[in-house]
């Protein structure tokens, strides 16, 4: 019946232990969910539920509010780059524009080829070193352009 | 006492409460929205602030509890500006389009934004948009107008509990909405509609059909579909019920309402309701005067009367019908054509379970409060799921269960699955032996602590008896023994178990045995007995004597004593020979024992298995009259159909569940007659005069007769705390019978048939309420996965159900909380029910039919064209 993978249903198992309600375990269990499929799907949100016994309205809920949560499908590398005052001022936003023109990679989007999607972040806690991104779980700090250019080489 | 100063006003208070309840309880405003007196306690909108002396910084006034000596004030040019400040933050957002919005001349913001908001707004910027959402049936919704109080969400999570609906997104973007982003396929309450204060949640059923303040009346009723019997507060305009809100204050339903309740009005103005007397000629109906139809439905009860006597004429009453309507019926059916021959389709379990119940416990056993349910430290459900046949009740479980109850259930019952119930599930076959085995277990721990009530050693005599089968109980499904021992220890622990009882356990094979070992469960544990009702005066309707062997109040026919009072009060003998159940009448007419039959309110050929047997004993008749609203498939086989005024165009009284006696009132007007009207004027025609001015004077016979109503008024009714015995003499103590027989067991064969009882429907009234079959709209059998596999079924294939007494084809719905063994189809759609594949059987101490015990095959017919 449901669409998470065994590992996953066994790693939401275990972390539903560590919690004292169920409620309490949503959070780490949508991450498990999101890690299957990249995102959080309708039927990822059921299956979530339906494990733990909180009603889907309520874990989308909670999945819609916070940003790291996606709630749309997601191309195969996510980009999460800082827009917030100390990367604005060390030129975050002509990081947007380089992405926009050379991939055509828009924030909130997806490249036509679904190899690259932008999120917009605030502050990730690399002031010192902005601008500054993730790449799924890659760090990187001090951006250029070439230097993104590079980085993003890497991801296929 | 607590003293607290508002606004130079001292207040002296009992106990603590919020500055907001103090505030109000001395009739001093403070502006809310957030705040609603039916929800949890949420501080969020921030339009309470108070200034409170010696604290920094202006208070919410819906949060903070008074203490001794606080001194507030309400109303000072500091909170003004806050509150000025808020508004416009408000209306940032909100749209300025009262002209075109439902909720003008009833929204909070409306009337805070005129009395203490700002004038113009500062924000230049754009507003959100988004787009109104008419994706689903019933509620639509305008979030561009939430204010993001969260009443809806604290409703549907924190009272109602279906938790249908969240707040979704952040910030400026957070709104809320059902999981599907569309449709709410929820449990449709409305409740959400209710305490929304402003245009962003509302129904579609009135939509844009009429404003506030020309509701013309607000008239307090009873809503006409379950045995709880909520008050409802009908608004009309035009002489259209526009919209049933609930009453919040009410002791039944407290501002709360069911789908039915609220969505289910519809069916008064519906467009096929019989309009004129019809009399059968040459096979066919033609429209007749009232004159003809009475005087010809007045001869020939006579004429069969005359000639074969009082016993080959029976009538059918209605749980549907006021107590006046049921009264009059019995009295025409007893003194005019002489015959106790009277009886209902609480036959169907209600009844029999009841005297079953009363036998052992003395009257009225299960007529406990509602409400009380949620104070229980236990509730044990057993016979089907209440918040689907009785929802306002389902919630006080709910609420159990909140507060820290337990809910024990046997069966898997799906209303519950958020509230954590501890599930026994032994699979229809064995739950006998797991009532057994449960009754055992308790025994022996009473047994062990020296506790054995001893308040009734007939019972105890009996339970000494019971031996479980404890290895038959292990089969399939196997039940831990870990699961049994932690439901046990809650049963036998709980110092207030309630125990409630629905139709599955009383129409199953074997009910009568089963409900004996619920009752010794519950006597043991001294729990209180609920017993759900489907139909809203079902309790009323043997209150009336609508029963072969019962005279209004209760009374049994056989005692003399009884019987003398009313021949002296209705001027007539009596027959002390029980009549005819609902059952041995359609025996009695196929037989042709049977003559006449008159049908008040009531569909037996479909609301009675075996339509096929049904409908050929009722042919056989030599006259079948049959008084309704609609032109049911009973009323098609008439010779004479007479229209009746409906529920909602006619006084009257109710009497629910809990011996709760209610006011009907009339909402809309329409021509026609009342049924107990009809049936007076018939009487008169038979030379037997029954003369009652209105609906208000058969109540006052009725409370001069039946002993459980003595001396009742409207009036003292109206305040909707009359349960009896009121005023009236003390029910009957238990009697020294209590029968036992096991009853037939399950037959072989892998499939069985199980009516469905959907929370959206009820049958005669819902199919035509057409915002209910917007929700659900066709009958459907509906398979667990593992069933269905190996027979391909899929979803929305159409699939043949057959049974020995006929075949229906059905769409299929693959659902897993359905019992592998069980197939489910409701009883509500014409030409598809349920009830028409059962074969009659009864059980042999309740007399109730056995509907859990039909085998079935199931076929794969084809897809649904697209
Ligand atoms: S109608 Fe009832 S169940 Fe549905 S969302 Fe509203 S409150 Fe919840
Ligand atoms: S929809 Fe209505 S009740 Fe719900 S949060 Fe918005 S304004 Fe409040
Ligand atoms: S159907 Fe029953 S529970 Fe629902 S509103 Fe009517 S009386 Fe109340
Ligand atoms: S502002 Fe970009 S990392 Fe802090
Ligand atoms: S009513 Fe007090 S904060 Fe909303």
């Amino acid at each position: 019946m449901t669409i998470l993978s065994q590992t996953a249903l066994q790693e939401i198992d275990e972390i539903r232990q560590n919690y004292p309600t169920a409620r309490a375990a949503l959070l780490p269990a949508l991450y498990v969910a999101q890690r299957e499929f990249g995102w959080l799907s309708p039927e990822a949100y059921a299956a979530v539920s339906d494990l733990l016994g909180v009603p889907p309205a309520i874990a989308r809920g909670v999945g819609t509010f916070y940003a790291m949560y996606k709630n749309k499908p997601m191309g195969r590398h996510v980009v999460q780059l800082c827009t917030n005052v100390s990367c604005m001022i060390l030129g975050a936003e002509k990081l947007v524009d380089f992405l926009k023109n050379k991939y055509g990679l828009e924030p909130g989007g997806t490249t036509v080829d679904n190899r690259f999607s932008l999120v917009i972040m605030e502050c990730i806690g690399a002031c010192g070193t902005a601008p500054a991104m993730l790449v799924n779980d890659d760090f990187y700090e001090n951006l250029t352009e070439k230097y993104i250019e590079e980085i993003l080489g890497k991801y296929q | 006492m607590i003293t607290i100063t508002i606004n130079n006003k001292e207040i002296k208070l009992e106990k603590a409460v919020t500055v907001l309840e103090a505030a109000r309880s001395a009739g001093i405003k403070i502006p809310t929205l957030c705040y609603h007196e039916q929800l949890e306690k949420y501080g969020g909108c921030r339009l309470c602030l108070v200034e409170v002396e010696k604290m920094p910084r202006l208070q919410t006034a819906c949060t903070l509890m008074v203490t001794d000596g606080m001194i507030v004030r309400t109303e000072t040019e500091a909170i003004a500006d806050v509150r000025r400040g808020i508004l416009e933050f408000l209306l940032i957002n909100h749209p300025l389009d009262c002209p075109y919005c439902d909720k003008a001349g009833e929204c909070e913001l409306q009337d805070l934004v005129e009395k203490y908001g700002p004038t113009t707004g500062r924000f230049k910027e754009k507003k959100r948009k988004v787009t109104e959402n008419l994706q689903d049936p019933v509620i639509v919704r305008n979030m561009e107008r939430c204010v993001m109080c969260t009443r809806c969400t604290r409703m549907c999570e924190g009272v109602q509990g279906a938790s249908a609906i969240g707040v979704v997104s952040r910030g400026g973007h957070s709104h809320v909405e059902p999981f599907s982003g569309n449709r709410y396929d929820c449990e449709y309450c409305g409740n959400c509609v209710s305490v929304c204060p402003v245009g962003a949640i509302m129904s579609r059923l009135h939509r844009h059909s009429y404003r506030p303040w020309q509701v013309k009346e607000n008239i307090e009723t009873v809503c006409p579909y379950c045995g709880v019997g909520c008050t409802v507060v009908a608004q009309v305009r035009d002489d259209v019920i526009k919209r049933l809100v609930p009453k919040i204050g009410s002791p039944v339903n407290n501002g709360m309402l069911c789908s039915r309740g609220r969505f289910g009005y519809e069916f008064v103005g519906h467009g096929d309701r019989l309009t004129t007397p019809l009399i059968r000629k040459n096979g066919v109906f033609e429209v007749a005067t009232w004159e003809e139809a009475i005087g010809l439905v007045a001869q020939r009860l006579g004429e069969i009367k005359d000639k074969n006597g009082s016993g080959a004429v029976a009538g059918i009453a209605s749980p549907r019908c006021t107590n006046e309507d049921n009264y009059v019926f019995q009295k025409f059916m007893r003194v005019t054509l002489g015959t106790n021959n009277i009886d209902s389709t609480a036959r169907m379990g209600y009844a029999g379970a009841q005297s079953f119940i009363e036998n052992i416990f003395g009257q009225g056993a299960t007529g406990n409060i509602i409400s009380g349910l949620s104070n229980s430290d236990a509730v044990l459900v057993v016979g089907g799921d209440p918040t689907t046949v009785n929802p306002i009740l389902g919630l006080q479980i709910r609420a159990c269960s909140r507060r820290g109850g337990s809910i024990l259930t046997v069966g898997h019952l799906p209303g519950f699955q958020h509230f954590s119930p501890l599930e026994l599930n032994p699979g229809l076959n064995h739950e006998t032996q797991l009532f057994e085995h449960i009754l055992e277990h308790i025994v022996g721990e009473l047994v062990s602590r020296k506790v054995l009530p001893g308040s009734n050693p007939l019972l105890e005599a009996k339970i000494k008896t019971v031996q479980a089968d404890v290895a038959e109980m292990m089969k399939e499904p196997a039940i831990s023994e870990k699961d049994f021992a932690g439901f046990i220890e809650k049963l036998a622990g709980a110092a207030t178990p309630a125990v409630v009882i629905g139709k599955e356990l009383i129409q199953s094979s074997g009910g009568g045995y089963k409900l004996f070992l619920i009752c010794a469960i519950t006597y043991l544990i001294n729990g209180r007995i609920y017993l759900l009702s489907d139909h809203a005066n079902e309790q009323g309707v043997l209150d009336m004597g609508c029963a072969p062997d019962l005279l209004p109040g209760y009374r049994p026919l056989s005692y003399a004593e009884f019987r003398k009072r009313y021949e002296t009060a209705w001027k007539t003998t009596l027959s002390d020979k029980p009549g005819l159940n609902i059952f041995e009448m359609i025996d009695a007419a196929g037989n042709g024992a049977l003559k006449a039959l008159y049908v008040m309110g009531e569909n037996p050929v479909f609301n009675l298995p075996d339509a096929k047997t049904v409908e050929a004993a009722l042919r056989k008749l030599e006259f079948l009259v049959v008084q309704d609203i609609f032109m049911t498939e009973t009323a098609q086989q008439a010779d004479v159909v007479l229209p009746a005024l409906s529920w909602g165009e006619k006084y009257g009284t109710f009497t629910n569940m809990e011996r709760r006696i209610q006011r009907v009132r009339k909402t809309v007007d329409r021509e026609g007659m009342e049924d107990w009207r009809i049936i007076a004027e018939v009487s008169k025609h038979m030379s037997q005069r029954m003369q009652y001015a209105d609906a208000g004077a058969v109540f006052e016979e009725i409370t001069r007769v039946s002993p459980l109503h003595r001396d009742l008024t409207y009036d003292e009714i109206a305040e909707g705390h009359t349960i009896y015995p009121y005023k009236g003499e003390p029910l009957r103590g238990a009697t020294a019978e209590i029968k036992i027989e096991k009853g037939s067991s399950y037959p072989d064969g892998p499939l069985l048939l199980g009516v469905a009882r959907p929370l959206f429907h009820s049958g005669t009234l819902s199919r035509k309420s057409p915002a209910l079959l917007k929700i659900y709209p066709e009958a459907v059998v509906r398979i667990n996965p593992a069933t269905a596999a190996p027979l391909s079924i899929a979803d929305g294939d159409i699939v043949r159900v057959t049974s020995s007494a006929g075949s229906l084809e059905l769409p299929a719905v693959i659902d897993k909380h359905v019992e592998k063994q069980v197939v489910l189809i409701p009883n509500i759609f014409e030409g598809k029910g349920a009830l028409s594949l059962i074969a009659i059987a009864l059980d042999p101490v309740l007399k109730a039919p056995v509907l859990d015990s039909t085998p079935v095959t199931l076929e794969r017919v084809g897809k649904v064209s697209a």
